[in-house]
């Protein structure tokens, strides 16, 4: 297989080669420094790995939460990822989850008489509508006033938590005198169905799925990814070519935005069947690390979506049968995306050079991949 | 002449990349103290060359031999410290850094700190001394390209090279400026060290160099002593034919009616200086007006407001009385051959293909119920490579990979064969080869033949004269004179361009 290498501009950071290849070199990497981690806190690595392993795959209840575990992932890394694409960084995916999942409460709570199909599509659509709109203000910023789009995502993001909580405390949608803060219960209708007896499988992860691929074909074979990826390469070409840059940088926010959101409805719909404070702590920025991990591929998007979960689902059973600290599946995550960024980094030069020493190399398998066909 | 005199040598060289001998069996030599002009037309192998002299390529075979010593360069930093420099034919600056930072730039330090007065010291001493000044404290993007070029020279003087490589330095150059490397190159001889140049233009290549090697499909032709060698022994040499750029018959165009019409147009560059000044400017179908003019006197603005790619302050543009603001783009509409291929033409790392549809690509066969079509657009890409002569081992592979000169056929590939009311081109033979230069004149000939209406910005009065129906001659932002084509001189011109008005003005 051709490894196909490219560099991507990451903020504060500089240029980075990504690769299959390195990703598989930094997540290794990543996973090898938390085994000393772990042995350094007195547990075997093996068995500590062992046991996340057994914690992720050993039963379908397991591996389904896994899945559902994701789903918000996948939504929020392939937001994340188009952005990438055309040259911005969307950080703010927990504020559009948030503004989502509060769209979807919106429509979910009232009892509508619609069929569960329709009354769902239609929390979808309210969801996404709403984080779209919320993800307009940074595109717009971004596009039109020159504000960096990091700081306003994550900015816009906090207020999107704060107008949460309040919804879940203050606002009539509320659920009174209830132990933790929470909205009123969602009706009937408005609820995912679990795919599978006795698990909490929902169709989250398989929308998150087709989501990937929807985006890797839009991509790649329409007008629309053609214009999108020319954006991310050479802005001033794209401008030349006729591309309304600042336009077409809003709606890849926007989509990004609207991603977030439906991720955000399907957790709450799914999975907790109420909007409560803070559901989602921490998913949104794991979405940017999913979608930094996959190099801003969608395909890439759905592996890294996955291992992280993995990681996620398998390190509680991992904590609970060793003793680990519950919080060392993040540090193991952390430092997965900290070795594929260095490894990026450090080998881009090489690359680099090796890029201008030898291109013939790359044409040449790309020559050889044709001849088979 | 005794070996020891030999400062480089590359011997039996050749390198091959897939689908292209780039170079075969390639052997040049280079005394101390002489420059070597390297010609050859476009794809010939000289960048190539060159690539492999600095590190940046491994050559399949061959020696190379710096000051009689065999040496074996795998990496620029290598090169360097084997002495030689290099400046490129695309510019390796980066753009958001000062002079000083960018001339320092890459050389081991072990200090934590970086300080910059020794440095800027040096660099000021080396722009003294070369007559290529520049302030240290200038940001690379708001300099001219004459300036860049300055500064890219001067960092490899910085790293105090003995063979100097200068990979068409003067494409971009305005012809005073071409005057002042001229001496400088000079001086740099005079110093023992010996110039390796590139150029497609022979008056220069006859100024400046001692010995003249011709490459011609990665072979080399020959290599004549520059005494010994006219224009047209060397074009001849390179192209396998005699070329010459000399004015052509044309018909005259009966239908005259105005296309772009500019009315009081005002318009500020990026540094923020008033580049047009009240500008008014009619070109009719069927002709071709020529811009001359030292560069940086307003033409870039002129082609980007044309092109919508610059909001002029005040005044209007219409293009057959249509507002620039909503033609924008519209390859059937402008053809808009920018200054800059490999920034503003171009996205590099999109292959042959993509590029030659970065306008047309949602357009009706590459588009069907909303998804690309590959086969269609290998298709295009295939019929504009055979019809416009890119030298392109297949329209899969990333523009970048082409020799600069068959990155800018693509661009006017693009831009021509959608038959534009108005052609924009903008230095459009900017480092082509002779051949290539006369077929874009051609080309543009015909489009003015078919009825379109050319602007044809260019540096070069020869060609300007050779093309143009009309010449207008640019002066800071302001037209200083306008001639007719057909007995427009080349004194009078450069009169104009200098600011001076003489009574040819009519
Ligand atoms: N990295 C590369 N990969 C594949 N082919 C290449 C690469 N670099 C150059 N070539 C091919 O090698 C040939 C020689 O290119 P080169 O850039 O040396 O030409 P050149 O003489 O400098 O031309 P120009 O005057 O247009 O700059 C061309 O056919 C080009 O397409
Ligand atoms: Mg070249």
């Amino acid at each position: 297989m051709r490894t196909k290498e490219k560099i991507i501009k990451v903020p504060f950071i500089g240029d980075l080669i990504y690769s299959s290849g390195h990703t598989i070199v930094g997540i290794l990497l990543g996973i090898f420094t938390g085994g000393l981690l772990i042995a350094i806190s007195g547990v075997n690595p093996f068995l500590a790995y062992a046991s996340m392993f057994r914690g992720a795959f050993n039963s379908l209840q397991s591996f389904s939460n896994v899945l559902v575990r994701s789903s918000p992932l996948l939504l929020g890394g392939i937001g994340v990822a188009i952005g990438i694409k055309s040259g911005v960084w969307n950080t703010g995916i927990e504020g559009y989850m948030y503004i989502g999942a509060i769209g979807a409460t919106i429509v979910a709570i009232p009892e509508l008489g619609l069929p569960p199909i329709i009354h769902i599509l239609l929390c979808f659509i309210v969801a996404m509508l709403f984080a779209g709109l919320w993800g307009a203000i940074p595109g717009y910023l971004r596009a039109y006033k020159g504000v960096n789009e990091v700081t306003a995502t994550i900015m816009l993001s906090y207020v999107a938590i704060y107008f949460t909580n309040w919804i879940v405390s203050g606002s009539p949608l509320a659920q009174e005198g209830a132990y933790f803060p929470m909205s009123l219960p969602f009706a009937k209708s408005s609820l995912l169905s679990i795919l599978m007896k006795g698990t909490s499988l929902h169709p989250g992860p398989f929308i998150g799925l087709l989501m990937c691929i929807i985006f890797h074909i839009i991509l790649k074979y329409t007008p629309f990814g053609f214009r999108t990826r020319m954006l991310g390469h050479n802005p001033f070409a794209a401008q030349y070519a006729g591309i309304n840059s600042k336009k077409q940088i809003v709606i890849t926010m926007v989509i990004g935005a609207m991603l977030g959101g439906l991720g955000g409805a399907i957790e709450v719909l799914g999975l907790k069947h109420r909007l409560y404070m803070e559901f989602v702590t921490g998913v949104g920025y794991e979405s940017v690390a999913v979608a930094l991990v996959a190099g801003g591929e969608p395909i890439g998007v759905m592996l890294s979506a996955l291992f992280f979960s993995i990681l996620k689902v398998g390190g509680a059973t991992m904590s609970i049968e060793t003793g680990v600290s519950s919080s060392m599946a993040s540090i193991i995550i952390a430092l997965c995306v900290l070795f594929v960024i260095g490894v990026g980094v450090a080998d881009s030069k090489r690359l680099k050079k090796r890029d201008e020493k030898d291109p013939g190399k790359k044409t040449l398998s790309f020559k050889m991949e044709e001849a088979v066909k | 002449m005794n070996e020891n005199s030999i400062l480089l040598k590359m011997q039996d060289i050749s390198k091959s990349f897939p689908g292209v001998l780039a170079n075969d069996h390639v052997t040049i030599e280079c005394e101390k103290g002489h420059v070597l002009g390297l010609l050859g037309e476009n794809g010939a192998g000289k960048t190539t060359l060159m690539n492999i002299l600095y590190g940046l390529y491994q050559p399949d075979q061959g020696k190379i031999f710096v000051d009689g010593k065999q040496v074996v360069i795998n990496s620029p930093s290598e090169a360097i410290n084997h002495g030689i420099g290099m400046v490129h034919q695309h510019f390796k600056l980066v753009d958001t850094l000062s002079v000083i930072e960018n001339v320092i730039l890459g050389i081991p330090t072990n200090k934590a700190v970086l300080d910059f007065g020794p440095a800027k010291k040096k660099l000021e001493k080396l722009c003294k001394e070369y007559e290529l000044f520049v302030d240290p404290e200038e940001i690379v993007w708001r300099l001219p390209v004459g300036k860049q070029q300055w500064v890219e020279i001067l960092k490899a003087l910085y790293r105090d090279c003995k063979v100097l490589v200068l990979d068409e330095p003067t494409a971009v150059l305005t012809p005073s400026e071409s005057d002042q490397l001229c001496r400088a190159i000079r001086k740099i001889t005079e110093q023992g060290r010996s110039v390796v140049f590139i150029s497609h233009k022979l008056r220069e290549v006859i100024e400046i160099t001692d010995k003249v090697t011709v490459i011609r499909d990665g072979k080399v032709i020959g290599t004549v002593n520059t005494k010994e060698a006219t224009q047209s022994i060397l074009a001849e040499m390179m192209v396998g034919r005699p070329v010459t750029i000399e004015r052509k018959a044309r018909p005259i165009i009966k239908e005259h009616s105005a296309v772009l019409v500019m009315k009081n147009v005002n318009a500020f560059d990026d540094r923020g200086v008033q580049a047009l000044k009240d500008f008014n400017l009619t070109v009719h179908a069927g002709e071709i007006v020529g811009v001359a003019g030292v560069d940086g006197n307003g033409q870039r603005e002129l082609s980007e407001c044309i092109a919508g790619l610059r909001k002029p302050s005040s005044g209007s543009i219409t293009i057959q009385d249509k507002q620039v603001t909503n033609v924008i783009a519209d390859p059937s509409f402008v053809g808009f051959i920018p200054e800059d291929r490999q920034k503003t033409g171009l996205v590099l790392d999109f292959t042959v293909a993509e590029n030659l549809l970065i306008k047309d690509y949602k357009e009706k066969p590459y588009v069907k119920n909303g998804f690309l079509q590959y086969s269609e657009i290998k298709k295009h890409a295939e019929h504009m490579i055979k019809k416009y002569n890119i030298k392109s081992p297949s329209g899969d592979i990333k523009v970048k990979t082409l020799s600069g000169g068959n990155q800018q056929k693509v661009v006017i590939a693009r831009e021509l064969d959608a038959q534009p009311v108005l052609d924009v081109a903008s230095h459009p033979t900017r480092g082509l080869d002779l051949g290539a230069v006369s077929n874009v004149h051609d080309i543009l000939l015909n489009e003015r033949n078919r009825g379109a209406a050319v602007l044809f910005i260019s540096a070069e009065l020869q060609e300007v004269i050779a093309l143009s129906d009309r010449i207008i001659v640019l002066y800071s932002g302001q037209i200083m004179g306008e001639l007719d084509g057909e007995t427009a001189d080349q004194f009078t011109i450069g009169q104009m361009m200098l600011g001076q008005t003489t009574e040819a003005k009519k």
